[in-house]
């Protein structure tokens, strides 16, 4: 037998197909630069090479300290009901990273490290910036889940919430790997 | 079983809304459609004028080109020479065949032949057209800067594509607009995706769904997950450009450091293969349809071909490196590469005697749509056979670069692609607009396109053997080329008429969608059961005021049973058993 559904239900499944396919379209991105940077690495004669010992350390780990808060505070802001405070630290966290992203591309070029000094500055300031632009894209949706939360409550759903959260959650673990790749391992 | 619907908006009324930011995905087919013809013209006289250069180096080009090259009195100057083969095949691939097959038809199809009001995301839908509008409106705008546009092939490799290679903004340009058109694809992919996974109406299982859905769907996934690698591609060689990043430069090229110009062709070709496929495989399952469609019988191996559509769609990610045997790559990666790409060959083999076994014995209806999607069953065979010499290392090392790799590809990319456009044109002409497109011109033109392609392109593969490479501006200049110089000509005289061939197409195009007084369409002109032949002809904007129950699959002709009077059953009659 053949019923109609509610439209709640297809609100909910259409988001949350489109929003995997649009995070399996990014993991494509964001692999083909990893792809990248594992050719150059694994045909590199010596790893580290010589530009590379220079790079800041304690930036790049605040900035994943602070991207590992905001994911935590974006669950906080899934699950509980009241979301005004969970919003502003999560927002303010965000905006926090990006100013991060700033301090570290400022202190590489004062030592000297600029993206034209080859393949390491190269892939470290090319992946932040490109991870920074999603980040200001992901802000841009945080913004507007705060303008629902203060001022349209009744527009909010959790479909909303849960979407935005998987793109936050999915640049934090972007990022993750980033810091790994270039700035510890 | 439950099932969700769309509710019905209210029609549009001004011309802002009902043309220009439309949401409605039978509008923006049309946008589209409007967009990849212009783009087809722009693309065609480029086509024309690289043969006329092919056919009589040196001579000044007839009516045009004191126009278009004054400064050398008319004659196509080396360095425009390369501008024109670089931006034909960017605007054919990614301008022309694009906008047709999946933004023209997956807009117009994919609602309608799954039984939806519209597209899952219609504002989604609508910023795809409009990025992709920006797109066509950068890459234009680089042919009017100094130095002009780009100039380092589609392929763009570094270093040619680099600031060393091609000074001057006309390749970023090519860059930026190329990415947004990624942008635009990828937003239309997942659209596609999402609408066939959540709006198929009620009934309708995967393996109920015309074989153009099955296309369009896998051409959808496909550029979602490759796409985004050109992306990266695009904005790591704007980089290089812009900012003196160093990921594809090498040598003299690196002011310091060294990056590896072969990355990008990795980067290129892991997008660029499935990118064929991501072309042809929207035209594969029209012709899938309109072969069982006009021959009057029900598809042959229908879940197969459906199966092997998809097997094509899996192995066209794992075969790209066959694109790069000459780049001293490891023989073990050679010969993978090699028995991976033959493999292809297996479920192209499957679906393409599924053709065969569709219209054998078949009550064939030689209609224009019919005529044209034979014509896709011909050129593709030739160009699918030809592609398994190129997949062979061996052979291949001698053929890579030639006019050979030329006439191959554009057998499979262009002729085929082009002939299944063309096939959809006039196939769904009476739902799009509501009018018949007239048959005898349309006849006329299959019979010449025919004919010219098949000159350009068979003749593309003799020169190729015979070890004429591409993008040479003057051939000739080596006298072992001297013996190839009369069949060039036959290539060129084809191009021209192929090119001739197409006033005959868009006259009846303009004539069927702008002459007053013209006869309209039935609802189902062509005796054809899939859902948008059940509703009027221009399809309403709501497309189905209830949302149809489908019962049988999309190829039920005939039965010998049915009692309707009818040679096919609707998808939502109860399927007579044979």
């Amino acid at each position: 037998m053949i019923t109609k559904g509610p439209a709640d239900e297809l609100n909910h499944f259409k988001n949350s197909v489109a929003m995997t396919v649009t995070l399996i379209s990014f993991g494509m991105m964001f692999s083909s630069l990893f792809l990248g940077y594992f050719l150059v690495r694994f045909n590199a004669p010596a790893w580290p090479p010589v530009e590379i010992e220079n790079l800041p350390k304690l930036l790049p780990f605040l900035s994943t300290v602070v991207m590992g808060l905001s994911s935590w505070t974006f669950v906080l802001l899934e699950r509980r009901t009241e979301k005004k405070a969970l919003w502003s630290a999560t927002f303010g966290l965000g905006v926090l990273f990006l100013v991060l992203q700033f301090l570290l591309w400022n202190s590489l070029a004062a030592s000297g490290i600029l993206a034209s000094n080859g393949n390491v500055p190269s892939m470290v300031y090319a992946f932040t910036w490109l991870h920074a632009g999603h980040i200001v894209l992901a802000l841009a949706l945080v913004l507007w889940l705060g303008y629902l939360i203060f001022f349209r409550p009744t527009g909010l759903t959790d479909v909303k919430l849960i979407n935005v959260g998987k793109f936050w959650h999915f640049l934090g673990v972007i990022w993750f790997l980033m810091y790994l790749m270039l700035f510890v391992l | 079983m439950a099932f969700v619907e769309q509710h019905i908006h209210d029609a549009p009324t001004s011309f802002w809304s009902k043309y220009v930011v439309s949401y409605d995905h039978k509008v923006i087919a049309k946008q589209f459609l409007w967009y990849a013809l212009f783009w087809g013209l722009v693309g065609g006289l480029m086509s024309i004028l690289i043969r006329w250069t092919l056919a009589y180096p040196g001579v000044p080009v007839p009516l045009i080109g004191n126009m278009l090259f004054p400064a050398s009195g008319g004659v196509v100057p080396p360095d425009t020479y390369a501008m024109l083969f670089t931006l034909h095949g960017t605007i054919m691939i990614f301008f022309f065949i694009t906008p047709l097959l999946i933004g023209c038809f997956g807009n117009y199809c994919i609602p309608l032949m799954i039984g939806a009001r519209d597209m899952i995301f219609p504002t989604l839908n609508m910023l795809s057209f409009w990025f992709a509008m920006a797109s066509g409106l950068v890459l234009f705008a680089s042919l009017c800067i100094p130095l002009g546009g780009a100039a380092g092939g589609w392929t763009s490799y570094p270093t040619l594509s680099t600031n060393i290679g091609q000074p001057g903004a006309g390749q970023t340009m090519w860059l930026i607009s190329l990415f947004l058109f990624g942008i635009s694809s990828t937003m239309g992919a997942v659209n596609y995706i999402t609408t066939v996974i959540t709006l198929r109406a009620p009934g309708m299982g995967y393996f109920k769904m015309p074989l153009t859905i099955w296309g369009l769907w896998l051409t959808a996934i496909l550029n979602a997950i490759f796409v985004p690698v050109l992306g990266a591609g695009l904005l790591l060689l704007t980089f290089d450009r812009v900012f003196g990043t160093t990921f594809f430069l090498a040598g003299a090229a690196a002011t310091s450091g060294r990056g590896d110009p072969i990355l990008f062709q990795h980067v290129f070709w892991i997008f660029g293969h499935p990118e064929v496929y991501i072309l042809i495989l929207p035209a594969w399952g029209i012709v899938s349809d309109l072969l069982s469609f006009f021959a009057r019988k029900p598809a042959f191996g229908y879940k197969m071909t459906a199966l092997s559509l998809s097997a094509i769609t899996v192995l066209s990610t794992v075969v790209y490196g066959h694109h790069m045997y000459t780049t001293q790559m490891s023989p073990l990666l050679t010969q993978s590469f090699m028995t991976l790409t033959m493999l292809i060959s297996i479920p192209s083999a499957i679906f393409f005697a599924n053709w065969l076994g569709t219209i054998w014995k078949g009550s064939i209806q030689f209609h224009s749509p019919m005529l044209f999607s034979l014509g896709v069953v011909f050129v593709f065979g030739l160009g699918g056979l030809t592609g398994l010499y190129l997949a062979s290392t061996s052979i291949d090392l001698y053929l890579h670069d030639t006019y050979f790799v030329v006439g191959h590809f554009h057998y499979t990319m262009a002729a085929s692609v082009l002939l299944g456009g063309f096939a959809g044109v006039y196939f769904w002409m009476p739902k799009m607009f509501g009018r018949m497109m007239n048959e005898t011109l349309a006849k006329w033109h299959f019979w010449l396109t025919m004919i010219g392609i098949n000159g350009i392109f068979m003749g593309m593969m003799i020169v190729g053997y015979g070890g004429m490479h591409r993008r040479l501006y003057n051939p000739f200049i080596y006298e072992f080329l001297h013996k190839l110089i009369p069949i060039n000509n036959f290539i060129s005289y084809s191009a021209f008429f192929a090119a001739a061939a197409q006033i005959l197409f868009i006259y009846n195009l303009f004539k069927t969608v702008f002459a007053k007084n013209y006869p309209a369409a039935g609802k189902n002109p062509w005796g054809v059961g899939t859902l948008e032949w059940e509703i009027d002809s221009p399809a309403p904007h709501y497309n189905f005021k209830d949302i149809p129950v489908v019962k049988c699959g999309p190829h039920e002709f005939g039965n010998p049973n049915l009692t309707t009077g009818r040679d096919y059953q609707y998808q939502t009659e109860e399927l007579v058993k044979v």
